[in-house]
């Protein structure tokens, strides 16, 4: 009955609405057109680029935008700093969120993805991409049982949602060792590349990278996701709560720029810094944009403390982030087979994602984004709403009890 | 691995005059389609300074690596370095994630772009003629070769008989046979009268297997993820006691002032 009560909170069919259901229609014809006529039809992948913006967007990009879930459930649930609670359901919404969209989006990418599940059937234990497999499907579980309390309160069962509640400590456990695991792994796919992948990027400890990142990327993008939904529903924003979340970025990413630069003057490759033409500039822009200016601006507690620098600043981590996935998983590839005379079919060194490749991957997005808001507004996402509400009133249920057995 | 009594074929650039037999031999013998193919001969072309012109081909094979970088990455396995020689497929298990295209640093696999989910896209690659070899026979390029330019042999043979050729000629060899170390040695070995870049064969693989580094940070997996659940639960255990000390006794009292209440009423 309260459920229909709930629910006759109406959705309305606003622009934006609109926009993103026109959006997921589209990506969904193109994702038809992929699985009747083959994965050429849609994109201009070729056997010389046979990862490229499906593989750095969908999954390398996804991934690590994802990881806003363990790093808060770490900070919450392991390290107890309880005045972080409210970042929490939002983040662990983004990451799952994220997850489902990083497996729809390989569905497609998927040859035959019908045979999805040889991963935990066929195991290769030597390789990277199995690794990830198991620990994307084990995570996206993992974040789910996360999340189930807030479904159960949306849906009126305390009882539920409070015995799930206890139970989380493990889970959050599993989940941060299951993130560690394949957000390094992510770098750890590439360290077969050694020979492709160009020296700016290619190290022994590109795993060790891709964590340290992913944790920054994490506390990035759960600025920037309160910052916007703030915005978008209306609500407050708690900037003392992202302030301080913001003051740990720096660093984070004066870690990481530590070890990238340590990394490379071990190796002597300090030289490409200036040397590599188009890799230089693309190395410089990822570091800049993703590390430098973030410091600069987060290390200022003007600037962290007012609504725009942390929106402003987060997007500096996240786009930076990004670029430094693309880098490592696509621009910095020396993509070989440059076979002199050879015809159309077996030459194709050139590449640009197509319309059509592109428009599945903004259709995934739509979908997030638009499940998202539905979440904010049907489910108690935000702490105001389930704090004081249903956890009162789960605890009284015992007293309740008490006073009627006297 | 290292299997030393494994096949292997040896290509002479000096000897390939170019005439593509292989090509269609391959097409014909393993039903590739017309507009696929499993061998690509390029002509190089004319390389050098007048009037010490050089005329080069190479033709392209699978490598059949010793540690194959394929059959490492494929996250089902589909990949098989069988005892004598050959690099094989299963196409019953391939999900097409298309990771072994990406991991090969020769840039062999080639996938089905054409194909939706009812044909379904496999990979493809030469195959060494595995099918023949079970047979007693030679692979069919070899098998077609007019020049002898392919060979097909025991590797260890094939890598002696290469050096007597460089040795023979010293002048008109590279002197390497490239594949006898490169990626942890490969079993399609090539002799060549131009620099091997030249030939489009990539440089800078080195020795060790690149799959080396992937396999032992796979390896590590479990013992990582033990530690490191142990190392968080305690963290957490350690946490929760600090934190709940102060708390504690407060909550004793009152506790105990409750159940008194309880008591009174
Ligand atoms: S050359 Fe490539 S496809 Fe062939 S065995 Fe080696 S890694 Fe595998
Ligand atoms: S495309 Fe097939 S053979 Fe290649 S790595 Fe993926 S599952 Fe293995």
């Amino acid at each position: 009955m309260k459920l229909k009560i709930r629910l006759s909170e109406k959705l309305h069919l606003t622009p934006g609405i609109t926009i993103m259901l026109i959006l997921i229609a589209w990506g969904l014809f193109v994702a038809m057109v992929r699985y009747a006529n083959g994965i050429g039809a849609v994109s201009n992948l070729n056997d010389t680029y046979s990862w490229a913006f499906w593989i750095s967007f969908d999954l390398f990009c996804g991934v690590a935008l994802g990881s806003g879930a363990f790093t808060m459930a770490a900070i919450i649930h392991i390290f107890e700093i309880e005045r972080f609670k409210p970042l929490l359901r939002p983040a662990i919404l983004t990451g799952f969120l994220g997850y489902v969209m990083v497996i729809v989006a390989l569905l497609v990418d998927l040859g035959r993805p019908e045979r999805i599940w040889h991963m935990i059937v066929y195991q290769n234990h030597h390789s990277v991409l199995f690794e990830i497999g198991i620990c994307v499907m084990t995570y996206t579980t993992v974040l789910a049982i996360e999340f189930a309390p807030v479904l159960f309160e949306g849906l009126r069962l305390p009882k539920i949602a409070h015995m799930l509640h206890r139970i989380v400590i493990p889970f959050v456990i599993l989940g941060v060792v299951l993130s560690t695991l394949h957000q390094s792994s992510l770098g750890g796919l590439l360290l077969i590349q050694r020979s492709t992948l160009h020296p700016l990027w290619w190290t022994p400890i590109l795993p060790l990278l891709f964590f340290i990142s992913a944790i920054v990327v994490g506390l990035g993008m759960v600025i920037l996701e309160s910052s916007l939904s703030s915005r978008a529903l209306h609500r407050g924003l708690e900037i003392s709560l992202l302030s301080e979340l913001a003051s740990y970025i720096p660093y984070g990413l004066g870690i990481y720029l530590l070890l990238k630069f340590a990394d490379l003057a071990y190796f002597g490759d300090l030289h490409y810094l200036f040397s590599s033409g188009m890799m230089s500039v693309l190395f410089w822009l990822e570091i800049i944009v993703g590390a430098v200016v973030p410091i600069i601006m987060f290390s200022q507690a003007k600037i962290r403390n007012s609504a725009n620098g942390l929106l402003i600043g987060s997007l500096f981590v996240v786009v930076g982030l990004m670029i430094n996935r693309f880098n490592v998983s696509w621009f910095a590839v020396e993509h070989i087979r440059n076979l002199p005379l050879a015809p159309d079919f077996m030459t194709q060194t050139s590449y640009f994602p197509s319309f059509m490749e592109v428009s599945i991957s903004v259709g995934i997005v739509a979908a997030g984004v638009l499940a998202f808001t539905l979440a904010a507004k049907y489910l108690p996402l935000f702490e105001e709403e389930e704090e004081t509400a249903v956890h009162e009133k789960t605890s009284a249920l015992p007293r309740i009890q008490v006073q009627s057995g006297d | 691995m290292a299997n030393k009594n494994q096949y292997a074929m040896l290509f002479d650039a000096t000897r390939c005059i170019d005439c593509r037999a292989c090509m269609v031999a391959c097409s014909v013998e393993n039903n590739i389609p017309m507009d696929k193919t499993r061998i690509w001969v390029s002509g190089i072309g004319v390389s050098g300074q007048y009037p010490n012109l050089t005329r080069s081909t190479m033709v392209y094979h699978c490598m059949h690596c010793l540690e194959p970088d394929c059959a490492s990455a494929c996250p089902v396995g589909a990949w098989t370095k069988r005892e004598d020689g050959p690099v094989v497929y299963n196409s019953e298990v391939c999900i097409g994630c298309r990771y072994c295209m990406n991991a090969c640093p020769f840039g062999v696999p080639k996938f089905d772009w054409d194909k939706g989910i009812v044909e379904g896209p496999l990979i493809d690659k030469c195959s060494m003629c595995a099918h023949r070899i079970d047979d007693g026979l030679e692979p069919a390029c070899v098998a077609t070769c007019p020049t002898d330019a392919l060979v097909f042999g025991d590797r260890e043979e094939l890598i002696a008989e290469a050096h007597g050729r460089i040795a023979a000629h010293p002048d008109r060899y590279v002197n390497h046979v490239y594949g006898e170390t490169e990626n942890g040695g490969t079993s399609y070995l090539v002799l060549s009268h131009v620099p091997f870049k030249d030939l489009g064969l990539p440089e800078g693989i080195g020795d060790e297997p690149l799959n080396t580094l992937s396999e032992q940070y796979v390896g590590n997996t479990i013992p990582v993820a033990l530690t490191w659940a142990t190392v968080l639960g305690a963290v957490t255990a350690g946490v929760h006691t600090y934190k709940h000390k102060n708390h504690k006794a407060e909550s004793l009292v009152k506790e105990t002032a409750e159940a008194a209440e309880e008591e009174i009423q």
